[in-house]
């Protein structure tokens, strides 16, 4: 090693990079920017409110547990209603009415009662913080009313089948975060290229336009994106046994999540949204002027769409300031679409899953448009 | 309308300028890039546009194809007014970076902009390939080409769609001498053929291949004629000391 050589070396790499504005302030503000929204919304996310709905059952002691269960509840800042039977209490949770149903046996205190637990089923993780909450005081009421043994709580949802898989309530929301940032970054490169490389200007001189531009790119990256995410799909839902061959023992490939609704309409919604970002990718690559510079609009673009769409953190538990943010995030409305339909099993007549559809198309008609604006004449 | 005899439009069509700079001004900020250019380009001929780096030429040739809009004035090609999307089918620009895809085969490139133009059909890119010498490079990727084949790649997608019209910013910049020869040797095929070129070029050994030059520097165009009469006029044996001899002139040696 030559001390002189590698000064040089070393200084050039400082006087590069002390030039490149944007990196530095990305280098410095967005570790900021990030570590402090998540600790934001960590620190300052609102205890789930919980509404419960209890139905008493027929049991002589029915009434007193429930009673009991009210007032502990009640005292914890939950707001508890009532309901005349099980179905009541479902229809009560799908009305969005209440988020926790229990319903006390009408073998109340015999042996082998079961009181049972029902909550949505769509928000998988929201929904266990909830009943974590009302499952504590309920073991602690029935306790001291019963003054005998635990009945056993067995939880049902009302969409889809609590699981106890841990990947199932991460599958769906994983599925099309990934495929939003894989598509971003692709076209976001590619366009820069084009943009760089002066192909854009050439094809500026065609009589091209900037809406063909744009739309082919945008098939072209949605073929890619489709063959992705069909691939992405049988990988996370399929499971192939491969029979044990010799000394290898039998094994299974794919993740084997369990879908309650079409794969067909899960992978419409991830395409709606891969469209979208491939807009994204083309509209962002104009404040770009190298692929390190698309790379930095990560933290900026993509990582507040995994944070506030609902796929870590409930966005029923996210800080009240952040909760407008949330419908401005593309993702959110596909995390919430693959959740109809890997949980509820939506199909294409379910209005929550039209209304996501229709939201995905709009915003990868709304991002196309400004995206070709970008590709103006005057500075291509 | 009483129709012309098709003689006196074909007459009139030869006497109607290819390309018309009228009172072209581009100004950035503080930097007027074109300062009021004014000129007529006869069918036919080639005109080659000379100055220094940073002297406005790539500026002219973006107004002239309408891919620049002008501050004030308007520029003409064949007769229809820039920025018309529908002419520049008409037109055949070469830019200054290769602007071709790497990753795609020299076939592809070449299909790629005849497609753009609207052209059909293989033989029009066999045409342009052939031109340039690379037919028999068809099925090769771009990126492994040599710099020169590379350009002359960049100069067959400007003339897949037989442009009457063609832009060449900075064709030869790059290009061996040997090369070099053979772009001017298919400039004059094509001006022959009735196109209309307009080459920019730093390099003043060039200029002679022109049939007529155009001087611009700091965003003007202060000379124009043949290469012999610029000469005579400053009064030099050496084009570019002529050059300088009409900046000062024109004292725009700042």
């Amino acid at each position: 090693m030559n001390a002189r050589r590698l000064r040089a070396i070393f200084r050039r790499v400082v006087s590069e990079f002390r030039r490149d504005h944007r990196s530095i302030a990305l280098l410095f503000v967005a570790p900021i920017l990030m570590t402090g929204l998540i600790a934001f919304i960590v620190r300052e996310g609102q205890a789930l409110s919980v509404t419960v709905v209890l139905v008493d059952g027929s049991s002589p002691i029915g009434p007193v547990v429930s009673g009991g269960l009210r007032s502990a509840l009640e005292a914890e800042d939950i707001t508890v209603v009532a309901a005349a039977d099980e179905p009541a209490a479902r229809a009560a949770i799908t009305d969005g009415d209440a988020d926790v149903g229990i319903v006390l046996p009408d073998d109340l205190g015999q042996p082998g009662a079961a009181i049972t637990a029902i909550t949505n089923g769509m928000d998988p993780i929201g929904e266990a913080t909830q009943l974590g909450i009302v499952s504590a005081i309920l073991v602690e009421t029935a306790t001291a009313a019963l003054d005998a043994p635990l009945p056993s709580v067995e939880h049902v949802t009302a969409y889809g089948v609590p699981t106890d898989d841990p990947i199932a309530p991460y599958a769906p929301a994983i599925v099309g975060f990934l495929a939003y940032f894989f598509v971003y970054i692709l076209t976001g490169i590619s366009f820069l290229r084009e943009r760089t490389g002066g192909t854009l200007e050439r094809l500026m001189a065609t009589p091209v336009t900037r809406g063909e531009i744009v739309t082919g790119y945008t098939l072209g990256f949605t073929l890619f994106a489709g063959l992705q995410v069909a691939l992405l799909m049988i990988w996370s839902l399929g499971t192939i046994r491969v029979p044990s061959i010799g000394p290898v023992p039998e094994f299974a490939i794919g993740l084997g999540v369990a879908t309650a609704g079409n794969p067909a309409i899960a992978f419409l919604v991830v395409l709606l949204l891969a469209v979208g970002a491939v807009s994204l990718g083309i509209f962002l690559s104009t404040f770009a002027r190298t692929e390190l510079q698309v790379v930095q609009f990560i933290p900026l673009v993509i990582v507040p769409q995994f944070l506030l769409s609902g796929i870590l953190f409930p966005i029923s538990g996210l800080p009240e300031v952040l909760q407008p943010l949330v419908g401005l995030m593309p993702v959110s409305y596909a995390v919430d679409g693959l959740r109809q339909v890997f949980i509820a099993g939506a199909d294409l007549t379910s209005a929550a899953l039209q209304l996501d559809l229709v939201v995905l198309a709009a915003i990868a008609v709304f991002f196309g448009l400004i995206a070709s604006l970008t590709i103006r004449r005057d500075v291509a | 309308m009483v129709p012309q005899p098709i003689a006196e439009v074909e007459r009139e069509a030869a006497a109607r300028p290819a390309i018309r700079a009228v009172d072209l001004v581009k100004v950035f900020g503080p930097i007027r890039a074109v300062d009021d250019v004014t000129f007529d380009l006869a069918p036919g001929r080639i005109y080659g546009l000379l100055g220094p780096n940073g002297s406005g030429k790539t500026t002219l040739i973006r107004l002239l194809t309408g891919l620049a809009r002008p501050t004030s004035g308007h520029a003409e090609v064949l007769g229809v007014r820039m920025p018309s999307r529908a002419n520049l089918a008409r037109i055949g620009y070469m830019t200054q970076s290769d602007g071709i895809y790497p990753a795609l085969t020299v076939g592809e490139n070449a299909s790629f902009y005849a497609a753009a133009y609207g052209v059909t059909g293989e033989a029009p890119v066999l045409d342009a390939l052939t031109l340039v010498d690379l037919a028999d490079r068809t099925d090769s990727v771009t990126a492994t080409l040599s710099g020169g084949q590379r350009r002359r790649l960049s100069l067959a997608c400007a003339l897949t769609h037989r442009p009457p019209v063609l832009f060449l910013d900075e064709p030869t910049v790059g290009v061996d001498p040997q090369l070099r020869v053979q772009f001017w040797g298919h400039f004059r095929t094509l001006a022959d053929g009735g196109a209309t070129i307009v080459v920019s070029s730093h390099v003043m050994d060039e200029a002679d291949r022109c049939d007529e030059l155009l001087f611009v520097r700091s965003g003007r165009v202060i000379a124009r004629g043949t290469g012999r009469e610029l000469r005579d006029r400053a009064g030099s044996d050496d084009l570019e000391q002529a050059f300088l001899a009409f900046a000062d002139e024109n004292g725009v040696a700042r």
